[in-house]
């Protein structure tokens, strides 16, 4: 067999385990939708912001709602350190600037 | 079939052919880029999935959320502050909300509080729950808990529990439904109570509250009401909804911490390394081109050879790095980067992400890892192609 078709072979393989993940992919976010509108009726009724993905310290348990400084104010000079900071960014708005 | 595609085609059998004569290096080399891009896309595919969530659930978050700051810290609104908005018209509702944290001292763990007043009778919402209903008006120490509180607290079947006040004297409260775990993205850690009984266990002020919630009757007024909520309210903090779908969309984009940045440094590493090795031309390789152009291979044949043998190389660790990335989070939820997540919490919450996968982030992959690759080969090719056939036969 030339070398040629068997990386072909092997790049029509990939193509066709990427359309099967995609299957499956599909398949899971109609899963996900499918009890949507209640989740985002829980979200409006309860105020609930953010998502909850990791625990540890308050500022990425709820990003968007914590204040901008709070990764550096447990004890003066104190710097990020939360593995999961490593992650976000720093929040955006809440100050009287964003809303002018 | 046609004379040119034949050409073509012999000399990517040709390259395939050297490719395979090194197999133990190549092979690696492979390897390593393919390792490099399932980084890659996993933290892509992860970044964009839970972007793409975080809009999906949090379209609907409240309008406005107003808090109060004091010293720069968080601090109780009180009765007061809800009056002084009786002046800013065109507030449809306002709904009070406790909202804190409890740190359960046997465990370690801490779990979000939401005291809210807010009725709860809808058979959507109560699809939610796995059994029971949430709490009731006047109904004391009903809890609605997540799952992950669940197991944590080792309740079992067991419907009391008590938690401690400030003051260590206890507060005892029966969970009245349990959150289903397929939506733990929401409400894995969250204890749901009525104002009164979060009010009790955080020993906060009859008429105080953390947060006010406001509906806008006319979505295109936000922003200047939010304004005015800042001017009635000195010291507060007014977040919109807008702003909170703003943070989402970029916490955790490409540019967040430096986990990117750790990924990306080693895919510089890598094709660094890339361009080391074609740089690495031995005697052995040097003499295969000068035979070659002895029997009449042009430079161009040879670069086109080398460019070859690098696109395929590049295309095959693409497509293997991509489709693995891809099973990662699809089966297994990021696994990898899910320590980083979870990092140091205690209660570490099982969640599902569905891969929200677009054709920009398969480009954004390719740019940022075949094309450099591919880039970086170019010299390299170029200069083994330049060889003078005499000089080295």
């Amino acid at each position: 067999m030339r070398p040629s078709t068997i990386l072909l072979s092997f790049l029509s393989f990939i193509i066709l385990l990427n359309a099967l993940l995609c299957l499956v992919n599909y398949k899971q976010l109609g899963t996900l939708k499918q009890n949507l509108p209640a989740q985002q009726l829980l979200t409006n009724t309860y105020g609930l912001s953010d998502l909850a993905l990791s625990t540890e310290a308050r500022y990425t348990r709820h990003p968007s709602l914590s204040d901008p400084m709070a990764p550096y104010m447990d004890h003066p000079g104190s710097i990020e350190h939360f593995p999961s900071g490593s992650f976000v960014l720093p929040t955006i708005g809440g100050s009287r600037k964003d809303h002018e | 079939m046609n004379k040119s595609i034949q050409q073509q085609l012999n000399i990517l059998d040709y390259g395939l052919h050297s490719l395979w004569q090194k197999k133990g290096r190549n092979f690696c080399v492979f390897l390593i880029f393919s390792g490099v891009i399932f980084l890659l896309a996993s933290f892509q595919f992860m970044s964009a999935s839970l972007t793409r969530t975080a809009e999906l659930l949090l379209v609907t978050v409240p309008d406005i959320t107003v808090q109060q700051l004091s010293a720069g810290r968080q601090v109780p609104l009180s009765a007061k502050s809800l009056g002084k908005l009786d002046t800013v018209f065109g507030i449809s509702s306002i709904r009070p909300r406790i909202w804190g944290y409890y740190f359960d001292e046997s465990n370690g763990a801490n779990y979000t509080v939401i005291g809210s007043s807010a009725p709860a009778t809808d058979d959507l919402l109560d699809s939610l729950l796995i059994a029971g209903s949430y709490p009731q008006a006047g109904e004391q120490g009903a809890v609605v808990l997540g799952s992950a509180v669940l197991d944590n607290l080792g309740l079992g079947d067991r419907k009391s529990f008590s938690l401690f006040r400030p003051d260590l004297t206890q507060v005892a409260l029966h969970r009245v439904g349990v959150f289903q775990q397929s939506i733990n993205l929401l409400t894995a850690d969250l204890m749901l109570m009525s104002l009164e009984d979060a009010r009790d266990l955080f020993a906060m002020g009859h008429d105080e509250f953390t947060d006010l919630l406001v509906q806008v009757a006319n979505p295109t007024e936000i922003p200047t009401i939010a304004s005015k909520i800042a001017d009635a309210i000195p010291g507060s903090r007014v977040v919109t909804a807008e702003q909170i779908r703003k943070t989402y969309e970029a916490v955790f984009s490409f540019r967040s911490g430096f986990g990117a940045a750790c990924l990306l440094a080693s895919l510089a590493a890598f094709v660094i390394l890339a361009f080391d090795k074609g740089l690495g031309f031995s005697r052995e390789d040097q003499q295969e081109v000068g035979i070659l152009k002895m029997l009449g291979w042009q430079t161009g044949d040879i670069m086109r050879l080398r460019f070859y043998e690098s696109l395929a190389t590049a295309a095959c660790a693409f497509g293997l790095g991509i489709s693995l990335a891809w099973a990662h989070i699809l089966f297994f939820d990021g696994g990898l980067f899910r320590s980083v997540f979870l990092g140091w919490s205690v209660l570490r919450p099982t969640f599902d992400i569905v891969p929200y996968i677009q054709g920009r982030d398969i480009l954004l992959l390719f740019a940022f890892s075949a094309l450099p690759y591919l880039a970086a080969t170019i010299i390299p090719a170029w200069r083994a192609s330049i060889v003078r056939a005499d000089s080295v036969v």
